[in-house]
C-alpha cells in the first residue's frame, strides 16, 4: 500500500543540507554583523543574506510543488484513504483502479494525472479550495469520504490527454453508437464518466462490498 | 545613517533568514499538505522578509 510520510529521498537530503548551510551562514552574519566592515565580510553577507536563501527558497518551492503531484501527497490526509483503497479494487469497471493497477497512469502520480486542475495546480479558486481543504482537515468538520464530490463536472479533457488519437479509443464500436459521439466527447458535450458509459469511478460508498487486488510489489513509491 | 544601524538591520535580516530556513528544513522531510502550507506560509515570508531587509539596509546606507 502507499506510504504517506515521511519521505526523505536524495533530493530532500540535498535540499536540507543546502538550507542548513545557508541558515548557518545567515546565523553567523546575524551574530557577527561587524564582519561586514571588511570586503570579505560584505561578500559573505551578500551570499548568506541574499543569494543562498533565495536559492534555497526557490529549490524548496520546486521540490514541494513536485511532491504535491505525488499519490502519497494526495492520500496523506485520512479522509482520502478510501479513495486510495479504491485504486486497488479488483473490478475492471472501476476506471481509476484499472488505470492505476495497469500503470495506464503513473502509479506514483496517479491522482494528479487525472485531476490536473486541482488545488495548487488550478486557477485561483482551486488554490483557495486547497487552502480550505487544509483548514477543514485540522479545524473544521471533516466530511465522510462518500460525501466528497468534485466542485465541477469532470472534464473529458483529462481523459483525452491520453485517449485522443488512440486507435482503440477511436475505433471502439461503443464510441460510434451515434456518428457525433467522438466529436461531442472532444467538446465536452458528452461526458465520458457521467453519461452512463464509464460511470463507476472511485465509488467509495460501496467499497465495503468490493474485493481488492494485492500487488506483489508496492505501488506508487518508485 | 550610522554603521551600527546597518549592522542592526543585518542582524535582524540574518535572524529572519535563519528562522525561515530552519522552518523550511522542518517541512522538507514531509510529503504532506501541512508541510507544503508551512513552507509557503511560514518559511517563505520569513526568508523573503530577511532578504528584503538586507537589501533595504544596503540601499539606505550612506557612505561616510
Amino acid at each position: 500500500m502507499l506510504k504517506s510520510w515521511p519521505l526523505v529521498n536524495n533530493t530532500s537530503l540535498l535540499l536540507i543540507l543546502f538550507a542548513a548551510i545557508a541558515a548557518a551562514l545567515a546565523l553567523l552574519t546575524a551574530l557577527r554583523p561587524e564582519l561586514t566592515r571588511v570586503r570579505g565580510g560584505k561578500i559573505l553577507a551578500f551570499m548568506a543574506l541574499c543569494i543562498l536563501p533565495a536559492l534555497a527558497m526557490w529549490a524548496g518551492v520546486n521540490e514541494h510543488l513536485e511532491r504535491s503531484t505525488s499519490t502519497q501527497f494526495c492520500l496523506s490526509c485520512h479522509v482520502m484513504a478510501d479513495f486510495g483503497r479504491s485504486l486497488y479494487v479488483d473490478d475492471k469497471s472501476y476506471i481509476p483502479a484499472v488505470h492505476f493497477q495497469n500503470h495506464f497512469v503513473p502509479a506514483d502520480h496517479a491522482c494528479f494525472t487525472c485531476h490536473t486542475d486541482y488545488t495548487i495546480f488550478g486557477d485561483y479558486k482551486a488554490k483557495w479550495r486547497g487552502v480550505h481543504h487544509v483548514l477543514v482537515q485540522y479545524l473544521g468538520k471533516i466530511p465522510k469520504p462518500d460525501e466528497i464530490k468534485l466542485y465541477t463536472a469532470y472534464n473529458n479533457r483529462e481523459c483525452l490527454h491520453c485517449h485522443a488519437g488512440m486507435r482503440k479509443y477511436e475505433e471502439a464500436s461503443s464510441h460510434h453508437k451515434n456518428p457525433e459521439m467522438l466529436a461531442q466527447a472532444a467538446t465536452n458535450q458528452l461526458s465520458c464518466i457521467s453519461s452512463g458509459c464509464h460511470d463507476t469511478v472511485h465509488d467509495v460508498a460501496n467499497l465495503k462490498d468490493a474485493t481488492f487486488w494485492t500487488p506483489k510489489a508496492p505501488q506508487g513509491e518508485r | 545613517m550610522t554603521a551600527t544601524l546597518m549592522e542592526r538591520r543585518i542582524r535582524w535580516s540574518g535572524l529572519l533568514i535563519a528562522v525561515g530556513l530552519l522552518s523550511q528544513m522542518l517541512t522538507l522531510p514531509l510529503t504532506h499538505p501541512l508541510a507544503f502550507v508551512g513552507f509557503i506560509v511560514l518559511g517563505c515570508p520569513l526568508v523573503a522578509a530577511g532578504i528584503l531587509l538586507f537589501l533595504y539596509s544596503l540601499v539606505s546606507h550612506d557612505t561616510p
